[in-house]
């Protein structure tokens, strides 16, 4: 069988090989991005000063305050809300869409194109039109169903308006993803199942989803974190008067909020630990979990 | 069976229309109020919905006020430059992390999913303390400068590797291809429709970056600052910025449309091996 | 002839290079070249408000054809704008000169990140700082330090909706009227079927609406010791007179905030809004304000007779870090000159911080009459200020949207406010 030296030499090139291709994107990553982050953490354990002079070692201060800090774990549950409506929701959408126009379909660029129309919108308008169609009393959605739905003051539901126009304006991404991951399917098992006679359907089921599913893990762990990451739309559409903020705000909208408005960087850091502990966790079962659904070849 | 299919093909057409509704929604206000006045533009009632005289002025404006040449061209520099830096390291280090065994590989490959798991905003002001000890404040480089690596663009190029058969790989070195070779004539080439896939997400998010461009720089501004500093503090004029917005969004849109074409159905085969 | 010239010339270039090199090492020297009126030079400046950004840059050309000194005008967003400046004093570089805010005034100058301009104002022989208001110049004072001139000044006024106002038969509003009247016409003003109302604000139309009604009815939100001005019983009244409103001449709170009150005023579905002076700029460019409304001076207290406006100023303020100190205060000194004050009002950017120019600025505008902000400058209260102000001021306001969501009584309310500020400005003097 395989020759031991030829074995070692090989573990030896990939090894030279491995690190040579990795070195650019690690060694950016590590300057442009862990260093930081590490400050970060560091910070978390000060009560900073201006201009990040004069920190203040607090210890576990920080963390006691954000244990008991009962805006904060409503922030969480609100991010968890958010992201179990749009994560599902936009990944199979956008599942069924780039299955649909990855045929030979009349007007597929037409399509493609419109799809991806909201990822190049501006935000500000993005932002006017949603804040339009949901305005309890002047909104076209009420106007339309002659209901009188307060979708983005109301303190119950406002969370999921704001998680409808995250679908909305994601989906676009996530097809762009589907379609590209689409082209990887070898051609011939489809044409076999043809033969066969299965139905489109369980083509979809039995072919598509299986080959698919390194494309759609990579979709669900990059959308997960991305869901628990939410802030812009929020910024954006809720105004500070909104009584329905309190039950809206994400972390890192008060990550946002302690960082960059009210000058307390150091518990500002606590919650962006807190976050990335939560995303950890969720991502960690995610990997462990792919192992029974992902299909590599 | 013949009606049978052509019946899937009106439904098909009937779900992809009802949703091009709704994701043309937006842009479809963008071009109204382009043309409204700043009146119109702001005013709630519902009802108001096309403007009563279609005015280009906002365009006009927009056009004579901002140098939208020298804002395509830094756009372009920016985007060109992102994309080509990202989509070559994550190239090479997805097919590092995909398909080659070699130690601290896990621990790295860590640190990149780690990466994404915070939020941007944390990066702003140590990044500007590097670019401007590096002393290149005000250049197209310090534009490019955090978009240089991708987190998000390595583990999308290391699962399209791992997507692809071992027998192809296994061949190429049997005929002696070193991995190099291996990676650039028969591997590389496979997962062209990720790297188009990231090519798209990385000119979008240079294009869409705005906090970034208006710190970082002075002098060379990209469309994103440009239509941001058109805000005011307490109001917006609604339309012009709109038209400004229309005006940058047009070069995206054919961008895409180019790219788009690289998903063309089932460029890979199975390699016979069904 | 000519050879002369050449050889001094040349000479000039020796001297030139022997003192270049015996500057060496000597990093103490700036190029600012005292007051031989040539500076020479660059200066970077920036600002938040892109609408003020065309009159600002007149002035600015004024000062390179006066001085030599070219200078380089940035427009950020008011988000980015203090992005970049902590993230520059936090060790990069910032800009030269720049806009200073009240709220956030005492960080930069506390932690020596302004550029310290005490003597040069004190000696200087164009200024005339007993031109400005105490309270804007004492804003941008630290430790007895000067760090900042007034740049502007802004008040307060009430907005009306003429065409409302002649529906229902009621007389323009001429400044005579007590906040009594003002509740009356708004009652006047508010149909039953919610198609109108009389009136609109928000919480955090703190500055521009409500507090102006505290300290008009005699209570203020910060008292002379500088805690809490919630606890007294004219504060209370003040905003139980606020509750009143609320409860019954303004939309619901949830519609407020959704549609925000300066768009329900340009939609013509409220009749008077209170807004700052800042305002006017935009409504000047909303052909629906311009057709239908006006501005009325603040109401008056029915047993004092006195209408209080809160007023606000920026400043400008130079980068203790600059490599052109000399050319840095010459800009902001140019700024702060009575003819450049002047100039400000004229071209409309907006009032002058400077008493007496600011007839230019309501002579500017032929859309509306804006006598009554000017008016509002001879009663007025610097809008309340310590030294971590947002400390307190977000927490204020998030704890009154209880009240206009009806979710507390208003004197709940002041109660839990006046702890809270009492604990937060505590906190500061440690």
């Amino acid at each position: 069988m395989a020759n031991p030296k030829k074995g070692t030499s090989q573990a030896r090139n990939e090894f030279i090989w491995g690190w040579l291709f990795i070195l650019p994107t690690m060694i950016g990553l590590i300057i442009l991005n862990i260093i930081p982050i590490f400050q970060t953490i560091y910070q978390s354990f000060f009560k900073a000063g201006d201009f990040g002079r004069n920190n203040i070692f607090v210890g576990l201060q920080n963390y006691i305050t954000l244990f008991k800090d009962t805006e904060v774990w409503q922030s969480v549950l609100n991010t968890f809300k958010y992201a179990i409506v749009e994560v599902p929701f936009s990944i199979a959408i956008a599942l069924v869409l780039a299955v649909f126009l990855n045929r030979k379909i009349a007007g597929r660029a037409a399509y493609r194109t419109i799809f991806f129309l909201p990822m190049v919108a501006a935000p500000a308008a993005i932002a006017m039109v949603w804040r339009w169609l949901f305005n309890s009393e002047f909104g076209l959605l009420n106007h339309m169903f002659g209901v009188n739905v307060e979708w983005i003051s109301n303190p119950s539901i406002a969370v999921f308006s704001i998680a409808v126009i995250g679908i909305w304006s994601i989906i676009g991404y996530n097809m762009v993803l589907f379609l590209a991951g689409l082209q990887e399917i070898p051609r011939d098992y489809y044409e076999a199942a043809d033969i066969d006679g299965a139905s489109g359907v369980r083509q979809f089921f039995n072919i598509t989803i299986p080959l698919l599913s390194p494309t759609i893990f990579f979709v669900t762990i990059t959308r997960v974190i991305g869901g628990l990451q939410v802030f812009d739309l929020i910024f954006m559409v809720m105004d500070k008067n909104n009584p329905a903020l309190y039950k809206t705000q994400s972390i890192v909208y008060l990550f946002y909020q302690n960082s960059f408005v009210e000058n307390n960087k150091g518990y500002g850091s606590t919650i962006v630990v807190l976050l990335i502990v939560i995303i950890m966790i969720i991502t960690v079962f995610q990997m462990i979990a792919q192992k029974k659904w992902v299909h590599y070849n | 069976m013949e009606r049978r299919a052509k019946l899937t093909q009106i439904g098909i057409h009937i779900i992809l229309i009802l949703v091009s509704f709704t994701m043309l929604v937006p842009f479809a206000w963008m071009i109204l109020t382009a043309f409204k006045t700043i009146g119109e533009a702001t005013s709630v009632d519902p009802f108001v919905i096309f403007p009563s005289q279609w005015i280009t002025e906002n365009f006009t404006t927009v056009i004579n006020n901002m140098n939208f040449l020298s804002l395509y061209w830094n756009t372009l520099l920016l985007i060109l430059g992102r994309v080509v830096a990202a989509v070559l390291t994550a190239t090479l280090a997805g097919y590092a992390f995909a398909r080659l065994n070699f130690k601290g590989k896990n621990f790295m490959f860590s640190l990149v999913l780690f990466q994404m798991m915070v939020p941007g905003q944390i990066f702003i002001i140590p990044q500007y303390l590097m670019v401007s000890s590096l002393g290149v404040l005000n250049t197209i480089f310090a534009l490019i400068f955090p978009g240089l690596v991708t987190a998000f663009g390595t583990f999308l190029l290391r699962q399209a590797y791992m997507g692809l058969p071992n027998d192809l790989e296994e061949a190429a070195r049997l005929d002696g291809c070193n991995i190099g070779q291996t990676f650039l004539y028969i591997m590389a080439p496979l997962t062209r429709s990720s790297m188009v896939a990231l090519g798209i997400f990385t000119a979008v998010f240079a294009y869409k970056d705005l906090m970034w461009p208006l710190i970082c720089n002075r002098d060379v501004m990209p469309l994103s600052a440009a239509l941001a500093k058109m805000q005011g503090q307490y109001s917006n004029n609604y339309p012009q910025l709109m038209a400004a917005s229309l005006l940058a969004c047009i070069p995206m849109i054919v961008l895409y449309l180019v790219f788009q074409k690289q998903f063309i159905e089932g460029i890979a085969t199975s390699g016979g091996k069904l | 002839m000519r050879n002369l010239k050449k050889w001094t010339a040349l000479g000039l270039v020796a001297v030139m290079s022997v003192t270049t090199f015996a500057g060496c090492g000597n990093n103490g020297g700036n190029n600012g070249g005292g007051d031989s009126g040539e500076l020479g030079g660059e200066l970077n400046v920036a600002i938040w408000d892109g609408g003020q950004q065309a009159g600002l840059q007149q002035i600015l050309d004024d000062f390179t054809a006066e001085t030599g000194v070219k200078t380089n005008l940035q427009v950020i967003t008011w988000d980015s704008y203090w992005t970049l400046l902590e993230a520059g004093a936090s060790g990069g570089d910032m800009p030269d000169v720049f806009w200073m805010h009240s709220n956030e005034a005492v960080k930069y100058m506390s932690n020596g990140i302004l550029l310290d301009i005490t003597d040069q104002v004190n000696s200087s022989e164009v200024l005339e700082m007993d031109k400005f208001p105490d309270d804007l110049k004492e804003m941008y004072q630290y430790d007895g330090k000067t760090y900042a001139l007034p740049k502007d000044m802004d008040t307060v006024a009430i907005w009306y909706n003429k065409t409302m106002f002649d529906e229902a038969g009621i007389p323009y509003p001429d400044g005579s009227w007590t906040w009594d009247d003002f509740y009356e016409i708004a009652k006047q003003l508010t149909k039953e079927d919610g198609s109108q109302y009389g009136f609109a604000a928000n919480p955090s139309n703190e500055q521009d609406t409500w507090m102006n009604i505290i300290y008009t009815m005699g209570g203020c939100v910060l008292n002379e010791e500088g805690k809490s001005g919630f606890d007294d019983p004219k504060t209370v009244e003040a905003m139980e007179f606020v509750d009143k409103l609320i409860k019954e001449v303004m939309p619901p709170a949830s519609t407020m905030s959704e549609t925000g009150t300066d768009v329900l005023f340009n939609s013509g579905k409220v009749a008077m809004i209170s807004q700052g002076s800042w305002m006017v700029a935009p409504f000047k460019e909303n052909e629906y304000i311009v057709e239908h409304a006006d501005v009325a001076r603040l109401p008056k207290d029915s047993e004092t007779g006195r209408s209080i406006s809160l007023y606000n100023g920026l400043g400008w303020a130079a980068s203790a870090n600059t490599s052109n100190p000399t050319a840095a205060y010459k800009l902001i000194e140019w700024f702060a000159t009575k003819e450049m004050q002047q100039k400000q009002a004229e071209l409309g950017v907006t009032m002058a911080a400077y008493k007496g120019v600011s007839d230019a600025w309501v002579n500017s505008t032929t859309e509306f009459n804006l006598q009554p902000y000017l008016d509002a400058m001879e009663d007025t209260v610097f809008r309340p200020a310590t030294k971590s102000t947002l400390a307190w001021w977000n927490p204020m306001v998030e704890e009154f949207k209880k009240v206009w969501n009806g979710e507390e009584e208003m004197v709940t309310a002041c109660e839990n406010v006046t702890t809270m500020m009492n604990e937060k400005i505590a906190e500061e003097a440690q």
